[in-house]
């Protein structure tokens, strides 16, 4: 299985005539980490989507950790399938109601089943594991705090957490790194790597300064096709550029001007 | 640019217009209830008000379970020329009165309990059909909501008066009423506690692989459940109030005492049914608001 964890062969997907997402041949290889970047639409959620089978193509193959979504699989296949694919999506993504701790059990729910997964008594097994994974990103400490009382970036570090107690062997990240201060940001990227050891990492992010961290291979997506896939040290300021040209359809924002240096565009906002 | 300025600025010139519309249109309908209530002669408030309000208020201020400790053990009835008929053991019969309202508030209790929970079986899976981000078929969900906002309209005191008439005088029929009107309160509250469901969270307990038994126990029943309980108690602690009324139509509880006293203008009776339900009232409240901030 130390193959390849994703293959993509002449995959389109449409929504209401129009094709979103259009990729001839993609392929990931076991332990890969790769980032996927891209304007607003470009197809990146779209891409996720499909891995997960939240979406269907309209026509290709997709292959995703040695099985075929392309046949037809039952409730029971896709779940199998969900259990060995970690997400971490943008904030808010937590059980509110439920301590830190319990947001983390819940990725033991592939493991555990019947009435323990429903009283959530886990085994005390699972439970080290939790408070485990807890030490590892930092948050043993609010293992007992309700979800909806921590802030941005320690409800991600509990989504990382979660992630780690899935122990999955793809993980898809979509920007992790939404809506948390630089810092912080910096902080979950580090920790997605470390928990990813392993695994393969494919992450959606839209600030460059972080593709050195998270990837090996940056793929750009335009307007739903794969506009360049390169090593990440490949990538300058002439792919970046071009990938988010203002599309032909609308005009051009102030901002795209700067890309694809961070700090001017935040000079700009100072002044 | 300019034109959309411009339009701004008359769409804020009507707001106000329309808002001051509105004021003196209110302001003329309650001239006109004054008005016409005067022309009509049922402005008065009686022919000695202040007389009347002294004697009330000085029997108020006597409630009759005082009597308990304070009142005559040997009240003498005589006739005017002087021939004893009937001896009354004061303090007695104030302490059996007692008895008594204590029996109606229980009766009370139970009247508020059992409907309530009866309303809140009875609105849940109509909640679940009007709770819009459960999309349920367009036709049930209408039928659904409906059945809800024409059991809120109608009074518990109406549905009580009706059901007196179908199952007879007693708890029943203020149980069933009770049930019947704070069904709708109930049904808007579950459908509500539903549509606040945080679906992100719903959808990251599906993608670890969770089977949908397993993201209903842990992500649907923690967010909805205390929503749930404390709308069952903000519900309860209402229907409490509302069945001390209930006795009135002859549904039990102490409305009944309530409107033997009132017929009597025996204030001081009516006095210590009234501190009975100010009490009773007063500790539920004090104790379900307390578990409903525990909740939250």
């Amino acid at each position: 299985m130390t193959g390849r964890s994703i293959v993509l062969k002449d995959v389109c997907c449409q929504i209401g005539g129009k094709t979103i997402l259009d990729i001839p041949t993609l392929t990931v290889a076991q332990g890969e980490r790769v980032a996927v970047i891209g304007h607003n639409g470009a197809g990146k959620s779209t891409l996720f989507k499909l891995l997960t089978g939240f979406m269907r193509p309209a026509h290709g193959e997709l292959q995703v950790l040695g099985r075929s979504l392309s046949a037809s699989l039952d409730a029971k296949q896709w779940r199998l399938m969900r259990q060995e694919i970690g997400q971490v999506l943008q904030g808010l993504h937590l059980v509110g109601r439920l301590s830190a701790l319990d947001n983390v059990l819940i990725g033991a729910l592939g493991r555990v089943s019947g009435w323990r997964s429903w009283t959530r008594f886990f085994p005390a097994a699972e439970i080290q594991r939790a408070e485990a994974a807890l030490q590892q990103v930092g948050m043993l400490a609010r293992a007992t705090a309700r979800a909806d009382q921590l802030s941005g970036g320690e409800r991600q570090k509990v989504g990382v957490a979660r992630m780690l107690m899935q122990g999955p062997r793809l993980i898809l990240a979509d920007e992790p790194t939404a809506a948390l201060d630089p810092t912080a940001a910096a902080e979950i990227c580090r920790l997605l790597v470390d928990a990813a050891a392993g695994a393969t990492l494919l992450t959606v992010v839209h600030n460059p300064a972080l593709l050195p961290v998270l990837a090996d291979r940056v793929i750009g997506l335009r307007q739903g096709r794969v506009a360049f896939d390169l090593p990440t040290q490949q990538v300058g300021d002439r792919q970046l550029v071009a990938l988010y040209k203002p599309l032909a359809n609308e005009p051009p924002a102030h901002w795209q001007l700067d890309l694809p240096v961070p700090v001017q565009k935040e000079k700009r906002i100072l002044q | 640019m300019t034109n959309a300025l411009g339009s701004s600025g008359a769409t804020r010139l009507s707001g106000r217009l329309r808002f001051l519309g509105l004021a003196l249109a209110y302001s003329l309908l309650v001239l006109a209830c004054l008005w016409s209530l005067g022309a009509e002669g049922d402005l008065s408030l009686g022919r000695n008000p202040l007389a009347n309000l002294a004697k009330t208020m000085a029997e108020f201020a006597h409630p009759s379970f005082l009597d308990i400790w304070f009142g005559e053990a040997r009240l003498e009835y005589r006739s005017d020329d002087g021939t004893l008929l009937r001896v009354e053991n004061r303090q007695q019969v104030e302490a059996d009165y007692l008895a008594g309202l204590a029996r109606a508030a229980w009766t009370t209790i139970r009247i508020a309990t059992l409907g309530s929970l009866l309303g809140a079986l009875m609105a849940l899976p109509l909640a679940v059909l009007t709770a819009r981000n459960l999309a349920a078929p367009r036709a049930l969900a209408w039928a659904a909501k409906a059945v809800l906002d024409v059991m809120r309209s109608i009074h518990t005191l109406v549905f009580g008066l009706v059901l007196v008439g179908i199952v007879g005088l007693g708890p029943t029929a203020g149980i069933l009423a009770i049930g019947l009107h704070s069904m709708g309160t109930y049904g808007k509250l579950f459908a509500e506690a539903i549509e606040s469901l945080d679906m992100a969270a719903i959808h990251a307990v599906q993608s670890v692989g969770a089977s949908r038994t397993q993201v209903f126990f842990n992500a649907v029943w923690p967010s909805v459940l205390p929503q749930f309980v404390s709308s069952h108690l903000y519900i309860w602690e209402f229907n409490i109030r509302d069945s001390t009324i209930l006795g009135i139509i002859g549904a039990g509880g102490l409305g009944l005492l309530i409107s033997e006293a009132t017929s009597l203008f025996q204030w001081g009776r009516l006095a210590t049914v009234l501190l009975v339900v100010i009490v009773l009232v007063g500790s539920f409240d004090a104790m379900s608001r307390r578990i409903r901030r525990a909740l939250s």
